[in-house]
């Protein structure tokens, strides 16, 4: 999704004036914690349906306003992730979703997608390693 | 390889082809007849998008693994307690190809595979696992063959099987159990793969892997792949390098690509 720069961005630098870096190189995903699972409600900052690995960014509600809680969820390949059944429009900013992750290890707020639901439309996606369709 | 090796094996070369390494005699030469275009619809159907079984790849891990040297096995246990303990080494962190074999061992893109006279070529999703070309016109190895991330591949059909021998794997490449999981083949792979349907819609890789540079006896598995149509299944781009970027707006109003600040890939850090 384009991110469109406020005005004031024409007298500084893009790099300035990105949104939070994310680390979408081609990793491995031991870094998440497969045995557990984080639940919460937010909304949707930001999607980047990108290789290696597509990214969700969810303000998580549950934190008191004017202190943003910023959750940086990655997902699969946009490749896998269409055999899924999503789309690159299947999230929009601003939508108020439910979000299943695997956490990362070391605490910080991330994780890989497990399950998202858009709450106005009830839609529920999932994500994972494994490709479904095995005959 | 030094001038004596190379000239060596290069009249070992002119003589296992009478004399004319490269001369018209040489398959790689020739047109393809349009008996060879009609001959491709008795090959096995192959069309379709093939996906790998990643479950079956993780159970790998632990009840097949390679015999390593004791040096590369005391290394790759020291990289299983990491990966364990959250910490993966970011072998594929710099985008480049995953080569051979580990495109075949650990990919979790899909690929797919075209027929044309006298090779097979193989697209995978990812530019970590982009092409393979493997030659089946009769000819042999090249002399001298340039290292590659994928190697000099020649085949064979033995029935059903495509019988493939790699070699000429550059000596960077790794020979991986996982995306955080692999050691350096070092320069002495050879890898031999039996390609075959066991059903309809499963196609197993069998694959034969020596390298006594870091493996004590050659590792024999087998990656799975299985059989898609429908358009939402068919192969798209996947640019690795574009998740260092960002999508973004310049200040002449331009759709960029701007880099993002990575962070080795192993922590995705809370833009707090």
């Amino acid at each position: 999704m384009i991110r469109t720069l406020p005005a004031l961005a024409g007298s500084l630098t893009m790099a300035l004036c990105l949104a939070a870096p994310a680390a979408q190189a081609h990793h491995s995903f031991a870094m998440f914690d497969q045995a557990q699972t984080t639940v919460f409600r937010g909304t949707i900052k930001d999607f980047q349906w990108s290789n290696p690995h597509a990214v969700v960014w969810v303000v998580n509600e549950a934190k008191p306003a004017g202190t943003p809680d910023v959750w940086t969820i990655e997902l699969t390949s946009p490749g896998n992730l269409t055999r899924m059944g999503w789309t690159r429009h299947a999230l929009a900013v601003g939508d108020k979703v439910n979000v299943e992750i695997n956490p990362l290890r070391d605490g910080q707020h991330g994780g890989s997608l497990k399950k998202i639901t858009v709450l106005a439309t009830g839609q529920v996606l999932t994500s994972s390693l494994i490709i479904p369709g095995k005959p | 390889m030094n001038g004596a090796i190379r000239a060596s094996l290069l009249a070992a070369a002119v003589l296992l082809t009478g004399g004319s390494a490269l001369a018209a005699g040489d398959p790689a030469d020739r047109a393809p007849t349009p008996q060879e275009w009609s001959a491709l619809a008795s090959l096995p159907d192959w069309s379709g998008v093939w996906t790998p079984d990643i479950e079956d790849q993780f159970v790998k891990a632990h009840t097949n693994a390679p015999a390593w040297t004791p040096k590369v096995d005391a290394e790759m246990k020291a990289m299983a307690a990491d990966e364990k303990a959250g910490k993966p080494h970011g072998i594929f962190l710099n985008c480049l190809p995953e080569g051979m074999p580990s495109w075949m061992l650990v990919s979790h893109n899909a690929l797919e595979f075209l027929f044309t006279p006298g090779r097979v070529t193989l697209l995978g999703e990812s530019d970590g696992s982009r092409l393979r070309r493997i030659y089946t016109d009769g000819r042999a190895h090249s002399p001298d063959p340039d290292p590659s991330f994928h190697g000099e591949s020649i085949g064979h059909w033995e029935g059903d099987t495509l019988v493939v021998d790699t070699i000429a794997v550059l000596p960077e490449t790794y020979i991986a159990t996982g995306e955080g999981l692999g050691v350096p083949n070092d320069g002495a792979l050879h890898v031999v793969e039996r390609l075959h349907l066991t059903a309809p819609d499963t196609l197993h890789d069998d694959l034969e892997i020596t390298d006594p540079k870091v493996l004590a006896a050659p590792w024999r598995t087998t990656r799975i792949y299985y059989r898609h149509r429908g358009r939402k299944n068919e192969i798209v781009e996947g640019v690795c390098l574009q998740g260092s970027f960002n999508e973004a707006v310049d200040p002449q109003g331009h759709a960029v690509f701007a880099p993002v600040a990575q962070d080795n890939g192993n922590v995705v850090p809370s833009p707090k």
